[in-house]
Formats: C-alpha cells, sequence, structure tokens
C-alpha cells in the first residue's frame, strides 16, 4: 500500500496529514480497546463500548466547557464510563446475568441517555479543548516529530496508561488475580480472590477508559463538541481490537495504530489521488477481525488459545 | 465483617418471567419518571403522549404492530440460535443484507407481477440473511470461532456496503446527486389488511407460530434442543453437532434477512443504512425478555413496538426522542434484577476468616 502511495505523486502535506489523523484515531480505539481488555482478562466480556464512549463522549464535554478545562473535562469523562459501566458490573457480575445482553443492553442505555443528557448541548458553541504539545527534542525528527511527538496530551496519557496496564497486569499482584479471576473464577475464589470485586473492579476501569476515549473526541479538535452518532461504530472496533491484539496492551497498541491506519485513509485517501472507495476500505478492520479470530482458533488446536478461559462465564459461588 | 451474596431461594417466586417482564417495565416507568424529572420535562404528558401515540387508537395501535414485526422477527432469529446455546449478534446485519438482496431482487424484476415480485424480494431477502451468516457459522461449526464476535463484526460489513451501494453502484440517478438508492419498485409494496398495518404482520405471526411448532414438535427441533442442552448426549444420540451449529446459524440468519425483507417491501420506500434501525440488537433484548420462546417473542416485540413508536411522538412536546432507547434496556435490566431476585435472596453472612 505505502509503495503505490509513494508512486504517486503525493504532497508532503497530505502524508502528514494522514499520519496525524492515524494518531488520533489509534489514540481513540487504544483508550476503549485497553478497558475493554482489562474487562476481558477478568473474564467479563462487556459490548457496552459504544455507549460507555458516548457517556464519556458528552459528560467529558459538559465537563471540559462548564470547568474551562479539558483534563477536568476528561476526568469527568472517565468517571461517566465508568457509571456506565456500573450498570454492567452490577448486572453481568453482581446479579451474573448473561454478559452478552447486558453488554448490549448497555450500548442501547449509553447511546441513549447520552443523547437524552446531550440532547441540550447540541450545537452548543463553546469549546475548551487540549492544545497539541510539543515534546522536546524528540518533535524535532523529520515527519515524525511534528506528527507523533506533537500531539495532544491525551494520546500521550494513552501509552502512559498502556504501559502502566501492561505493568499492573503482568508484574504485580493485582494483575496476577485479575487473570486468575479470568482464568478460573473458582480456582481464584478458592484460592482467596474476591471474584465478584475483582470482575466489578475491571469492568469499572475499563469503563473509565472506554470515557475517556468518548471524552477524547470532546475536549480535543478531533470533533470538539457534542454531536448525537459521533461514536459512530467505533466502540465495536475497539472490541475487535481486543481479539486482534491477543488481550495484550502492546499488541493491541499495534492494533491501534494499524486499525487508526485504515480510518484515517478513509478521510485523507482523496488528497492522494487514489480512486478507491473509502467505504469499501472501512469494511477493513472488521473483516481483519474475522480473519485474526479464525486464525486463533486454528492455531489453538496446537497452541493454547491467547483469550482469558473463563471469558464470558458468569460466576456464582452457589453454582461452582 | 458482613458481606452480602445470593443466596438461592428454596422455591422460586411464583410467577416466574411475566412477572419479571412486568417489575422490569414498571422499574424503567419510574427510572424513567425520574430523569425526565431531573431534566425538567412533564413526566405524565410524556408517558401520556407515548401512550396514545402507540396502543392509544386503532390507528397507532396498528403502527405498533408494524414495528414489533421487525423486532419479533429478530428476537425469533435470536432464540432460534439460542435453542444451540448460541448467539446471533449479527441480526443487525443480516437484516441490512436481506433487504439488500431484496433490493437486488427487486431491481431484475422491477416489472414482474406484483404478488410474484414481492414473494421474489422476501425468498431473496431470507437467502440473503442465511448467506449473511453462513460465514459464522461455517467458522463456528468447522473451527469453533466464537460467533458472538464474528456475527457483530458482520454488523459494520453490511453497513458499509448500503452505504457504497447508495453513494456508487446504486445510486438513484433522480436523485439530484443525492446519495439515496433507487426507491423500491411500484409492485412491491406489501398490501394494508387493517389501518396501517400491512400483510408482514399476518406473515410474521405465521413464521412465528411455524417455528414454535417447529422447534417444540418437529424431530429436528427435538435433536436441536437436545444438542443444546447437552453436547456429550447429542453425540451419544448420534446427532452431528457440526451440522446443528451450521444448521441453526444459517436458518437464524435467513430469520433475520427475511425481517429486512419485510422492512422494505412493508414500510421502507428505498433501502438505506438505516433500514434494520437497531432492530437486530433490540431484538436481542426481545428474546432475552422472552426467555427464548416464539410466543412470548411476539408478545414483547409489541411492547417494544409501542415503545419505539411512541418515543418517536414525544419530540413534539420537546422531550428528546432517546427516552425510547432508555426505557427499553431499563426493561431488559429491571426484568434480570427481577428474575435473579424471584429465584435468589439478597443475604448478609459473616466473612470467614481464612488464613493461608
Amino acid at each position: 500500500m505505502i509503495n503505490q502511495l509513494a508512486a504517486l505523486d503525493i504532497s508532503e502535506a497530505a502524508f502528514l496529514g494522514l499520519i496525524v489523523a492515524t494518531i488520533q484515531f489509534a489514540t481513540l480505539l487504544y483508550l476503549a480497546a485497553l478497558g475493554e481488555a482489562i474487562a476481558e482478562r477478568s473474564g467479563v466480556l462487556n459490548l457496552g463500548v459504544e455507549g460507555m464512549m458516548a457517556v464519556g463522549a458528552v459528560s467529558g464535554y459538559i465537563g471540559a466547557v462548564s470547568t474551562g478545562s479539558p483534563w477536568l473535562g476528561l476526568l469527568i469523562g472517565a468517571f461517566g464510563g465508568a457509571c456506565a459501566a456500573g450498570v454492567h458490573a452490577v448486572i453481568a457480575v453482581g446479579l451474573g446475568a448473561d454478559q452478552v445482553v447486558s453488554g448490549l443492553a448497555l450500548t442501547i442505555l449509553g447511546l441513549g441517555m447520552a443523547n437524552f443528557i446531550g440532547d441540550s448541548y447540541t450545537d452548543d458553541p463553546r469549546r475548551s479543548q487540549f492544545a497539541e504539545v510539543d515534546i522536546p527534542v524528540l518533535s524535532d525528527i523529520a515527519w515524525i516529530g511534528e506528527t507523533v511527538f506533537s500531539a495532544t496530551p491525551v494520546t500521550y496519557l494513552a501509552a502512559l496508561l498502556g504501559v502502566a496496564t501492561w505493568f499492573v497486569m503482568n508484574r504485580t499482584a493485582l494483575g496476577l488475580g485479575v487473570r486468575a479471576v479470568g482464568e478460573s473464577a473458582s480456582t481464584a475464589d478458592a484460592a482467596g480472590h474476591s471474584v465478584v470485586g475483582t470482575r466489578a473492579g475491571a469492568v469499572l476501569v475499563g469503563g473509565a477508559f472506554a470515557g475517556l476515549s468518548g471524552a477524547y473526541l470532546t475536549t480535543t479538535a478531533i470533533v470538539g463538541a457534542w454531536s448525537e452518532g459521533l461514536t459512530a461504530g467505533r466502540g465495536w472496533i475497539a472490541v475487535a481490537l481486543v481479539i486482534f491484539g491477543a488481550w495484550r496492551a502492546g499488541r493491541v497498541a499495534t492494533g491501534a495504530v494499524l486499525f487508526g491506519f485504515t480510518l484515517a485513509l478513509q478521510t485523507r485517501l482523496q488528497p492522494f489521488g487514489v480512486d478507491f472507495s473509502p467505504i469499501l476500505l472501512s469494511m477493513l478492520p472488521y473483516i481483519l477481525t474475522v480473519i485474526v479470530l479464525i486464525v486463533i482458533s486454528i492455531r489453538a488446536r496446537h497452541q493454547p488459545s491467547p483469550a482469558p478461559a473463563g471469558l464470558g462465564i458468569a460466576y456464582r459461588r452457589e453454582e461452582r | 465483617m458482613k458481606r452480602l451474596i445470593l443466596r438461592r431461594r428454596e422455591e422460586a417466586v411464583r410467577g416466574g418471567q411475566p412477572l419479571a417482564f412486568f417489575a422490569g417495565l414498571v422499574f424503567a416507568l419510574i427510572m424513567g419518571a425520574v430523569l425526565l424529572t431531573i431534566s425538567g420535562d412533564p413526566v405524565f404528558d410524556t408517558y401520556q403522549r407515548m401512550w396514545d401515540r402507540s396502543f392509544g387508537t386503532a390507528d397507532t395501535l396498528s403502527a405498533t404492530f408494524n414495528r414489533a414485526v421487525p423486532l419479533a422477527l429478530a428476537g425469533l432469529a435470536v432464540s432460534i440460535a439460542a435453542t444451540m446455546g448460541l448467539w446471533n449478534i449479527g441480526a443487525e446485519g443480516q437484516i441490512m443484507f436481506g433487504a439488500t438482496a431484496a433490493t437486488l431482487v427487486g431491481r431484475v424484476g422491477a416489472d414482474w407481477p406484483s404478488p410474484i415480485l414481492i414473494v421474489a424480494m422476501l425468498i431473496g431477502a431470507a437467502l440473503g440473511g442465511a448467506l449473511w451468516a453462513l460465514g459464522p457459522g461455517l467458522a463456528k461449526a468447522e473451527i469453533g470461532v466464537s460467533e458472538i464476535i464474528t456475527t457483530l463484526m458482520l454488523n459494520e460489513v453490511a453497513v458499509r456496503l448500503i452505504v457504497y451501494l447508495q453513494t456508487g453502484p446504486w445510486k438513484d440517478p433522480d436523485g439530484f446527486g443525492f446519495p439515496q438508492i433507487t426507491a423500491k419498485p411500484e409492485g412491491s409494496q406489501l398490501g394494508i389488511i387493517w389501518e396501517r398495518s400491512h400483510l408482514g404482520v399476518l406473515v410474521a405471526l405465521a413464521v412465528i407460530a411455524g417455528f414454535a411448532w417447529f422447534v417444540n414438535r418437529s424431530v429436528w427441533g427435538y435433536e436441536l434442543r437436545i444438542a443444546g442442552a447437552s453436547a456429550k448426549t447429542a453425540a451419544f444420540a448420534g446427532i452431528s453437532m457440526r451440522k446443528k451449529v451450521l444448521g441453526v446459524l444459517v436458518l437464524s440468519g435467513a430469520v433475520a434477512g427475511f425481517a429486512g425483507g419485510i422492512e422494505l417491501t412493508g414500510t421502507a420506500a428505498r433501502l438505506n443504512e438505516n433500514i434494520s434501525n437497531g432492530f437486530g440488537f433490540a431484538g436481542i433484548i426481545v428474546a432475552a425478555l422472552a426467555l427464548m420462546r416464539p410466543s412470548g417473542v411476539a408478545l414483547v416485540a409489541v411492547f417494544f413496538g409501542a415503545v419505539q413508536v411512541g418515543g418517536q411522538s414525544i419530540q413534539t412536546l420537546g422531550v428528546s426522542p432517546a427516552v425510547a432507547g432508555i426505557l427499553q434496556a431499563l426493561i431488559l435490566f429491571g426484568a434480570i434484577g427481577a428474575a435473579v431476585l424471584s429465584t435468589y435472596q439478597l443475604a448478609f453472612i459473616e466473612r470467614k476468616v481464612v488464613t493461608t
């Protein structure tokens, strides 16, 4: 693809624009997917990402414009996402209801709540946005410097959260507990871990991350304000990304850049003069995910699947 | 230290799921009232308007029935897959691709006699939906790929396919440059049977009744239920799980696709990306509330149709139509809570101190 693009006479500005858009979409997807990965590592599938993102977007916007601080907006967005996730924590974890049904209902509830709350903020002219921050020295590098290292603070925050998630999951007792609960809830329970507590916590953190992702849209120049349908199905890509990234913070990041690139291509393809429907291109992340799932399943015959063994299975102690 | 746990009741509360659904409805209405009050909207007027515009008159009731059709068929599709313990999260995409296939038939046979055209379009829709579910079905049956994610992903592909068709190949030449697909042929409109209700209402009822019989009374349905309950038993009985898994997902897709065909021939003027309008996802909630039983699916679908139709009408009161979506989700959450509490009770127990 790159070679093909290079063969065409492309302006530098269009290429830089493509990289910037890739970073933006990657940030958006990574925050949501990272949160979903945390929840799924604890054994809880949460198909409510799209709804939690929408709640995060609207609460982030309201928080940012009413306090005048995009940082507070981001925080309030994370809180909104966690509140939405709380529904899933109560229904699917606490009461042990089916995770698929609860998650999908959460998407409907979240989108409904976001549209309801945001109703009076549609077309609101107020803005409270993050500015781009140049990282010293690194931002002087050609191409990469003025794109990757002069992004909004949210992109750097996403990268930090990725490293932190990797560290907590793989190097701390807390992460070991989360993974244990996700692999075998009854074993973890017998070992003294609180299954419900751990899972509820993971779902709430996942919701906060999804909320951050939504708030990223409304507290940066990407969208900058609330409007209905602004999450545009990106929550489903985040769900896909977790599988694509084999439930690992690092690989999910690689996937986020790749999926972000395909999303960016849709909006930035025209300057390159490529005559290919951007809409057809936008199917790519979903088709890729299906292919990856198939590959994982074929390989699972010879090696263990990367999916948490207890994913999607409700746990009630009495029914052990 | 005390902690809160769920303890199974010695006897479940009588009344079961209908009671849980009713409890969910009450819960949703109360929570909805709280929301409306907080946002300064008139609670009583809003609910009054929703009732008037859904069940109030013969005219609105007939519109509610029309809306219940795709919800019921999507719910049926989900419940068919559920007999085998499978989740078809892709009814949304199957509805869209079913309607796309029906549109293709309509483009080919635009001047066929009306009944033939409609039947051909509906068959095309069912085949389209089946085709859309074939991939996930094969992947599940042959390699064991989770159908939850594959069916979900194909939703997003289907919606983009329609957008592609309306901006390109199937763009209406008389649309003044507006990206829309050419209107469906005149002969493809389903007949009206009562007020605004179209023939699709009866067809949907017949399909649901047919499947209720099929699942509960036929040999294939019996084998399905065995296979769904225990893969081991099915293996001993010589039932091929692979064929059943594939068959049930394709059948589920066909029913959802059929819903897309009914929606196109019954209510829509043309194919567009909103042809499914969330029916696939709402259908999952409908099926869950009906405990995957076909008869229950039809009843719950009428309620959900009413909430959706009523929800559209409150905009004139200055109330956000998003209330409809919120109510639908809250009904489900309330009903789940009630169902759990009818078999379990909350209890405080002493936390045991375990030293390791």
